[in-house]
């Protein structure tokens, strides 16, 4: 600044902290006096008579309530879930679930402490769920067994559907052959009731997985197409 | 107002432990202050709302920057709306140490008097913005609540860039002066 070169430093240092203050600064000479402000004590103090001088002009901002939009895309952002969200419908919710065993604990632990509100925390403790995917396939699922009806709530996370095709949901106990639980979609939630055959061994480490059928699923009850995704149920 | 203080300062603290409902209810408290901070800085609605949502954001994970000090805390977040939204009109690339700096009371004042004098602050601003000539009062406070830039407050007030700089840095002199008194 030629017209205020009879100036000392200490006088432009203070009229540089006044413009940072005021922001007035290009953006090379506010990202300077920035690094200078970290390792100087004096030009902070004196960042902070402006800073407090100037900050009683804050009244002259008109208060101007913001849209609710804003609030809902704020809360999706920074918790995953916006509030008019249900707990069930919590799309990001289920995609920690699907990541791995380990994620699944930690959303487990984190699910408890949260205590969803309309959800028995008992009855939650004793859920069993599966995380049912592959590796190589952007198909999947989440499941979780409600006991009350003997079925299991599926939830597709991720996956296509594919022309002329059906996905397939399988449990397999152990090394029984897998029972066919009929044709899911790939882009929804179902309520699939647990076959007889399958129910009486159901629980903890049942293998659920699903296979890419024919159009209607298999028809003899057995898989014939590959596994493209699948997981074990676990308590939570 | 005191006890209005008391309260935000003690929903920042709880955000700082993340407790979400004292987020909520910052936000219910805060936003449209912070709102009218973003819209009239960026003049631009979409823009302002977009800016608000990234603000709270910030706050939500700085605000164990935040010192409970001898400054009212709505000064502390209006000043992170402020920067927040100077950085996008500027195009300057977002710090996100701008916060530590937003208001920096813990080693800079630690002075128990200060709440005290903040009272008369706005009487003192006033007083000592009169002091000034009105067109070189009113190039500060563009500066300070429209985030003016020199070429724009030159523009507005039709004279020469560096003509406004001179002004303006003759006015902060006397600014600080009076200020300081």
């Amino acid at each position: 600044m030629s017209d205020e070169a009879n100036m000392s430093g200490a006088d432009e240092d203070g009229f540089l902290v006044a413009e940072y203050a005021l922001g007035l600064l290009s953006p090379a000479e506010h990202a300077a006096l920035q690094e200078r402000l970290r390792r100087e004590p004096a030009l902070r103090a004196d960042l902070s008579f402006w800073q407090a001088r100037l900050s009683s002009l804050d009244s002259e901002f008109a208060e101007t309530p913001a849209p609710a939009a804003v609030w809902n895309r704020l809360e999706k952002r920074l918790f995953g879930t916006a509030a008019s969200t249900g707990f069930w419908n919590s799309l990001a919710l289920w995609r920690g679930l699907a990541g791995t065993a380990a994620a699944v604990a930690v959303v487990a632990v984190g699910v408890n402490i949260m205590t969803p509100r309309g959800v028995d925390p008992k009855l939650f403790a004793s859920q069993l769920v599966a995380a049912i995917q592959a590796n190589g396939t952007d198909v999947s699922f989440v499941a979780v067994y409600d006991p009350t009806t003997a079925s299991v709530r599926l939830t597709a996370l991720s996956g296509s559907a594919v022309p002329e095709k059906d996905f397939e949901l399988w449990a397999i106990e152990g090394s029984n052959a897998p029972v066919s639980m009929g044709v899911v979609p790939v882009n929804g939630k179902i309520q699939v009731k647990i076959p007889a055959a399958a129910l009486s061994g159901f629980g903890e480490g049942t293998i659920l997985a699903v296979t890419l059928e024919q159009k209607g699923g298999s028809p003899d009850g057995k898989p014939k197409g590959e596994i493209v995704a699948k997981g074990a149920t676990t308590a939570i | 107002m005191a006890s209005d203080t008391a309260d935000i300062s003690h929903l920042i603290a709880r955000c700082a432990l993340r407790d979400r409902q004292a987020f909520r209810d910052l936000y219910t408290r805060t936003s449209s202050k912070l709102f009218g901070v973003t819209l009239r800085i960026l003049r631009d609605r979409a823009e302002a709302e977009e800016a608000l949502q990234e603000v709270y954001v910030k706050i939500w994970q700085r605000a164990d920057r935040y010192v409970a000090g001898g400054y009212s805390p709505i000064s502390w977040l209006v000043a992170v709306a402020r920067n927040h939204s100077l950085d996008l009109l500027r195009a300057r690339k977002p710090q996100g140490d701008d916060i530590d700096l937003a208001l920096d009371v813990a080693d800079a004042q630690p002075n128990p008097e200060q709440a005290e004098a903040n009272r008369g602050e706005r009487a003192r601003i006033d007083h000592c913005l009169g002091q000034l000539e009105a067109d070189k009062a009113d190039a500060v406070r563009g500066a300070y609540l429209d985030g003016f830039s020199y070429e724009e407050l030159s523009e507005r007030h039709k004279v020469p860039l560096n003509t406004m700089r001179t002004w303006l840095r003759r006015s902060l002199l006397k600014l600080r002066e009076c200020l300081s008194q």
